[in-house]
């Protein structure tokens, strides 16, 4: 094989993908946008959302609020409830027309009082989120209450409050607030660049074979010196870097919208602060290699025995969903490394880039798992070479 | 020059079971000389040219083009040969300098030489206007001249133009007409297929009648006349095919 050959091909193939609207989109556009688009939209919504449920005044139907003068008067005044008159509160309920309804019972005053137990009934839908919420509320509006009552009554008998609490347990967060931030990311990014790198991949890997048949410039690249394994390698290597170059952009693009949306973290992930070890970063593009060449060359696969554009993307469809599912992986809690998994490609791939993200480096596994993708991919290759050299995959009619 | 030997090509089909596309076919084309092929559609001309030109490989047999060997040396007969078919593409993206430049470059000629023969071709062909222009922005006719250059950037021995008319107009076709025959006296061995009898029988020093794979008849027009005892080609033609395909 000719390296020069394999250069002159190379260096021709990118400068016809990069002319090629529909690849710049998927390779460059799409991965800076979308996840500004998904990561501002989404933190943006969830947190308007809280607020707005926050704010949200509930209407409530209170039964034998005269029972209870103080807790009624309480609930008057409070902003987030207002007490409404219904005669049937359980079709009001149901129609909408109010979050909750509560009914204290006759002697609530005198049970108080007498340091008995005093019932108070909250009627709720579970299946309205607005209910549940008002219902939680009300909660917690009951437990202030009735911590107030206990202190009262603890006070008359002269008890410490200390005596209800024998084991008082302090919880410390002991994560670094890096990795708080990280955690965010940790769980998208590889799930995201994954697919991300195969998508920036596909058209250029139609571009270059089926859709060369289809416009009948691959028999004029066929009768020139160029040999079989030269057009392979040069197309491979094409296609391996628009996949390369996908993933920087995308990595690139969350990162730094990550890092910008700072603040929204900080509402969402109890006082996280975002940042990406740069040496997590370098593994992550290290493992990106033979993932890369993986997909590249089982995309030049597909696409290459496929006679047409239309067909090329009728078989890498499924391609994308059987990549996206073992993806997922690094979303699913509890799903960690194993020996095991380091050799199944996709989901190897997928775990240690979550923990690398993470900041914990298992350089046995990373080693591993660099090492057995890039078996695959040195597979997946050679069965791209062996294809370009089949006529029946060639001028298949 | 070309020449082949008993080369064969079979294809499998799923209903049509074997089909001997090329059947023992022995031909030679000598330098200075036009060589016609000619045969109806799916006759077996272009899996023969394809053969010559080692994109598909023989069944059995073999051929020999300018003394390289199709099967034990292909690169080397790629770049003894210009190939032009309907099926030879440009790409749309490229500039029609570009495109030849790549071809250029492909066929291992240095950027000096690169430089003076694109200047050369362009100017011959008269391509000078739209140097620049992408391909997928060119009229037919100026297409097929960004592949004529293609076809000859590296200065072949040996030119295999697979009916490099069908479907272009009259100024398009007449213009091939012109570069074959200048072809023919820069000493050229040129192999060339049509199913259009009044192009072979203009242009070909020599004729061969291609149906079902085999080779019917060979030779000058002057030599066919005589074997057929008849004057025109296309009735030649008819008689040694069979008067099965007339209506």
């Amino acid at each position: 094989m000719n390296s020069k050959k394999v250069k002159i091909i190379y260096l021709k193939e990118m400068k016809d993908m990069l002319r090629d609207r529909r690849t710049l989109v998927s390779m460059i556009l799409i991965p800076i946008l979308l996840f500004p688009v998904l990561m501002f939209g989404m933190s943006s919504l969830m947190i308007k959302m809280t607020k707005q449920a926050a704010k949200r005044v509930n209407p409530i139907v209170v039964i034998g609020g005269d029972n209870a003068p103080a807790l009624f008067s309480q609930l008057k005044v409070d902003k987030s409830f207002e007490i409404v008159q219904e005669n049937d509160y359980q079709t009001a309920l149901k129609d909408k027309k109010i979050t909750a309804a509560l009914e204290f019972s006759t002697d609530f005053e005198e049970k108080i009082d007498t340091g008995d137990s005093a019932q108070v009934k909250i009627y709720y839908d579970a299946a309205e989120i607005r209910s549940e919420m008002a219902s939680g509320k009300l909660d917690n509006i009951f437990k202030a209450f009735q911590d107030s009552v206990v202190t009262e009554r603890l006070k008359v008998k002269k008890v410490d409050r200390s005596l209800l609490h024998p084991v008082e347990v302090q919880k410390e967060n002991l994560a670094p607030k890096e990795k708080m931030g990280g955690f965010f990311l940790a769980m998208f990014l590889p799930y995201m660049i994954m697919i991300m790198a195969l998508t920036g991949a596909m058209y250029p890997a139609i571009d270059l074979t089926a859709g060369e048949k289809e416009r009948g410039t691959m028999e004029t690249l066929l009768v020139s010196p160029a040999s079989r394994g030269e057009i392979t390698s040069g197309k491979f290597l094409t296609v391996f870097t628009a996949s390369l170059i996908t993933s920087i952009v995308s990595t690139g693009s969350m990162v730094i919208t990550a890092g910008s949306s700072f603040t929204r973290f900080e509402e969402m992930g109890k006082g996280a602060v975002f940042s990406v070890n740069p040496l997590s970063i370098l593994i992550l593009f290290l493992l990106m290699i033979p993932y890369c060449c993986l997909a590249s060359s089982i995309l030049l696969s597909l696409s290459l025995f496929a006679k047409s554009y239309k067909e090329a993307q009728s078989y890498l469809s499924p391609l994308l969903i059987v990549i996206i599912l073992p993806a997922m992986v690094s979303f699913l809690p509890g799903f960690e490394l194993s020996a095991k998994l380091a050799f199944i490609p996709v989901i190897n791939t997928s775990l240690v880039l979550k923990e690398v993200l993470l900041g914990t480096y298992h350089w046995g596994f990373i080693g591993l798992i660099f090492l057995s993708t890039a078996f695959y991919a040195t597979i997946a290759v050679f069965i791209t070479r062996r294809l370009f050299e089949k006529e029946q995959v060639l001028f298949r009619t | 020059m070309i020449k082949t030997i008993n080369l064969s090509k079979t294809f499998q089909d799923k209903k049509r079971g074997e089909i001997r596309a090329v059947d023992n076919v022995n031909l030679e084309c000598q330098p200075g000389k036009i060589f016609g092929l000619l045969g109806l559609n799916g006759a077996g001309k272009t899996t023969l040219m394809r053969l010559l030109s080692t994109v598909l490989k023989p069944t059995s047999g073999t051929a020999k083009i300018n003394g390289f060997d199709i099967l034990s040396e292909p690169e080397k007969v790629r770049s003894n040969i210009g190939f032009l078919s309907s099926d030879t593409a440009l790409y749309p993206r490229l500039t029609a300098q570009e495109t030849v430049t790549y071809f250029a470059r492909l066929n291992g000629l240095d950027e000096d030489l690169i430089q003076k023969r694109t200047d050369e071709l362009f100017r011959i062909f008269n391509m000078e206007s739209f140097r620049d222009r992408r391909v997928d922005k060119l009229s037919s006719g100026m297409k097929q001249k960004v592949s004529l250059a293609r076809t000859i950037i590296h200065n072949p021995k040996i030119l295999i133009l697979d009916e490099p008319t069908l479907g272009l107009d009259v100024i398009t076709s007449r213009n091939i007409i012109q570069f074959i025959r200048k072809a023919k006296e820069e000493d050229k061995c040129v192999l060339f297929s049509t199913h259009i009898m009044y192009e072979a029988e203009k242009l070909c020093d020599e004729i061969a009648v291609i149906h079902q794979g085999k080779i019917l008849a060979v030779g000058t027009l002057e030599k066919l006349r005589d074997t057929v005892k008849l004057k025109n080609l296309d009735e030649i033609f008819v008689k040694l095919v069979g008067e099965e395909h007339e209506f």
